[in-house]
């Protein structure tokens, strides 16, 4: 009503024009977890970007926490940092206390923690954190164990790919046999591939990193670069 | 919430070798709420030429409506079939004629050439801007998970039964990550001299 | 009869009276008692342009500093050296620039007091600024600068840049405000043909972007700083150059 009343002439006013700020940014990226019995997979695509800008084509977003222990993070690149820097210290203290490194599960309930604490002024980020437990093999999202998971600005597009090719839904002839680490890596490098071409915030190429016993093995394989 | 969004929906048309199919959900929704699971959102306009119109529900119906009276007027003046070539310029300009204010729909056109019978597949935005791609189509609310799925089932010259199960699962697999979509689907192939229509059992939830 | 006391009414619905001066509706100010954070940019700098070579690394930065679309100041240097092995170069707010400067220095000054012969390391600085720029936007009042640390470390060439959120990366190429625009994408094409250049070949890349963004942002300057780090020839910091301009090219004299 009073929008009517009094018509807004922007042109005339000598009002400051109040800059906004913003504390977040959408840096983008996307993250990706495959988990088989005794192995998980996890990527992560290395473009840093912000709205149509690439910041940096080769910016690693897999964080290893311990021997067999890797958070993969993609959203706000500051927040990132943040979190992962306050979670290394939080390893290092938690390892000279008990002289022990944390365990995967312990890792995923401090991460919900350390996440909670931020209620009302969040970390803008999604994160994926994998490793192998005592048994055989976790993958957590926030608090949920499952086999696959991802995060990041191509969610939406991976995800029932994912749902397809390794929770074998809506398939009428189901393998029994369990995921090879070789398809494991097959698929997220497809996963990704489609991904790249549709979402302009993943691409450049992907980190992997593969997660057995023996430790944390490296990886990393080209995407389409425009 | 975008008025697109309202009714919910999942479309997909893609290419096959000599044959083109088309697939949506079979979800009538309101925002959450489920109302129909038998909601035809495709439309035959000729023998070899379908329509799809996922978006708000009611302008689904309308355009349908509009579209049909649009197609017989046509092949009544000219006496020969609308070619899906000139039918979606026919829908783009009465689309872009509602600028603003638009129908929110955002069709899908699959056919053959009704000479050649040549494969088409098309898309548009709800103002009638027409996407031609060689490849496949996808549009409603999963949409950008259609997109994943076909971006990693599609593949060149599939024959018709390949597309039909390429088809239904993209279509399928992407629906089942939209809570909007799904409850059953319905699925065209369409061939020289045969259309081959199947609904399928999916998950109700 | 009349009350002449009583002023006419107003010419039409929220209009002057007769003889008075109108009051455009949106010319009061906003409200001030509430707390304004984040003050905008006042005195800005533009782009930064730096490119990390085989030996070392060369960030330029002109000297205006604009203040909206006025120049105002024709003299800002804004390529610092800060130690030894580390430069440092800033685009955005001036006066935020200077208060980062003059802590960083104080920082310098009190590490030399220590006499322990270690010396700040680029990436310390970096990992550090990365930390106080994050801090402030935390509190909603940030340093609105974009910061680009270049520098030797261990043998290594690094060259990183923070922004005013806190979001930090380290790169071959990095250039701030409309470099990351015009400038990067040069330099990324220059740098697919010839990855390692030398350091003339590099500095032959950081003009030719000087140039280009002078042409092109309508808030940049013709003199600028070109600050070199080299593994061999240590720091220095010349100017102001001047772009050279041919105007010939114009399509309007």
């Amino acid at each position: 009503m009073s929008l009517l009343a009094r018509p807004h002439y922007p042109d005339y006013s000598t009002a400051p024009v109040q800059h906004q700020f913003y504390p977040y940014a959408d840096n983008g990226g996307s993250v990706v977890a495959i988990a088989g019995d005794d192995f998980v997979v996890i990527g992560a695509d290395t473009r840093l970007s912000a709205g149509f800008s690439i910041y940096t084509r080769n910016q690693n977003k897999l964080f290893p926490l311990a021997k067999t222990t890797v958070l993969g993070c993609s959203g706000c690149w500051c927040d990132t940092l943040t979190l992962t820097r306050i979670l290394k210290s939080r390893m290092q203290m938690y390892a000279q206390e008990h002289n022990k490194t944390m365990s995967t599960t312990a890792c995923a309930q401090m991460l919900s923690t350390m996440l909670y604490y931020k209620r009302f002024f969040p970390y803008s980020i999604s994160n994926v954190l994998v490793g192998l437990d005592n048994e055989a093999t976790t993958l957590s999202g926030t608090a949920k164990r499952r086999f696959t998971k991802l995060g990041g600005s191509a969610g939406a597009l991976l995800q029932p790919l994912l749902d397809n090719q390794i929770g074998q839904k809506n398939m009428e002839i189901v393998s029994k046999e369990p995921l090879s680490q070789e398809k494991a890596l097959k698929i997220l490098k497809d996963v990704f591939i489609s991904a790249a071409e549709r979402d302009i915030y993943t691409g450049d190429s992907v980190f992997i990193n593969i997660i057995t016993k023996d430790g944390i093995q490296e990886d990393k394989f080209e995407l389409r670069k425009d | 919430m975008s008025i697109l969004a309202y009714n919910g929906g999942a479309m997909v048309a893609m290419k096959g070798e000599n044959c083109v199919s088309i697939a949506a959900d079979r979800r009538f929704g309101i925002q959450a709420q489920t109302v129909a699971t038998n909601f035809q959102k495709i439309f035959e306009m000729g023998p070899h030429l379908y329509v799809g119109l996922p978006g708000l529900a009611t302008d689904t119906q309308t355009v349908m409506e509009k579209l049909r009276f649009r197609k017989n007027l046509y092949e009544l003046k000219e006496n020969r079939r609308i070619s899906p070539k000139v039918f979606s310029a026919m829908l783009s300009n009465m689309l872009y004629e509602k600028r603003f204010g638009p129908f929110f729909v955002e069709p899908v056109v699959a056919g053959l050439d009704p000479k050649t019978y040549e494969p088409f597949i098309c898309n548009m935005d709800l103002i009638g801007c027409i996407n031609l791609p060689t490849d496949f189509v996808v549009g409603g609310t999963a949409s950008a998970q259609l997109y994943g799925m076909c971006e990693a089932l599609w593949e060149p010259n599939l024959g018709p039964d390949d597309l039909f199960e390429t088809t239904s699962q993209a279509l399928i697999n992407a629906f089942d990550r939209d809570a909007i979509s799904g409850w059953g689907a319905t699925v065209y192939i369409i061939e020289k001299d045969k259309v081959t229509i199947k609904n399928l059992k999916t998950r109700m939830d | 009869m009349f009350d002449i006391t009583a002023p006419a009414p107003p010419l039409w619905s929220n209009g002057p009276s007769p003889g008075a001066f109108y009051n455009f509706p949106s010319l009061q100010s906003a409200p001030s008692d509430f707390v304004t954070h984040s003050q905008a940019p006042v005195t800005t700098a533009t782009s930064i342009v730096a490119v990390a070579y085989n030996n070392g690394v060369i960030i330029a930065g002109d000297l205006l500093g604009s203040y909206g679309s006025l120049a105002r100041y024709r003299n800002c240097p804004r390529i610092l050296k800060v130690n030894d092995n580390i430069i440092l170069g800033a685009g955005g707010d001036y006066g935020d620039f200077q208060y980062i400067k003059d802590f960083v220095q104080e920082k310098i000054v009190s590490e030399e007091c220590l006499d322990d012969g270690v010396k700040l390391k680029p990436k310390s600085l970096y990992c550090w600024l990365t930390r106080i720029m994050y801090q402030r936007r935390s509190k909603f009042d940030p340093f609105w600068n974009n910061l680009v640390v270049g520098g030797i470390q261990d043998g290594n060439v690094f060259l990183g840049t923070v922004d005013k959120l806190g979001t930090a990366y380290t790169d071959k190429i990095i250039c701030t405000g409309y470099g990351a625009h015009i400038a990067t994408p040069m330099l990324r094409d220059a740098l697919d043909r010839n990855p390692n250049p030398s350091q003339a070949e590099a500095r032959r890349l950081v003009e030719k972007s000087m140039e280009v963004l002078f042409y092109r942002d309508a808030r940049s300057y013709s003199k600028y700083l070109i600050g070199v780090i080299d593994k061999d020839e240590g720091i220095k910091i010349e100017g102001p150059v001047e772009v050279p301009t041919n105007w010939e090219i114009a399509n309007f004299k």
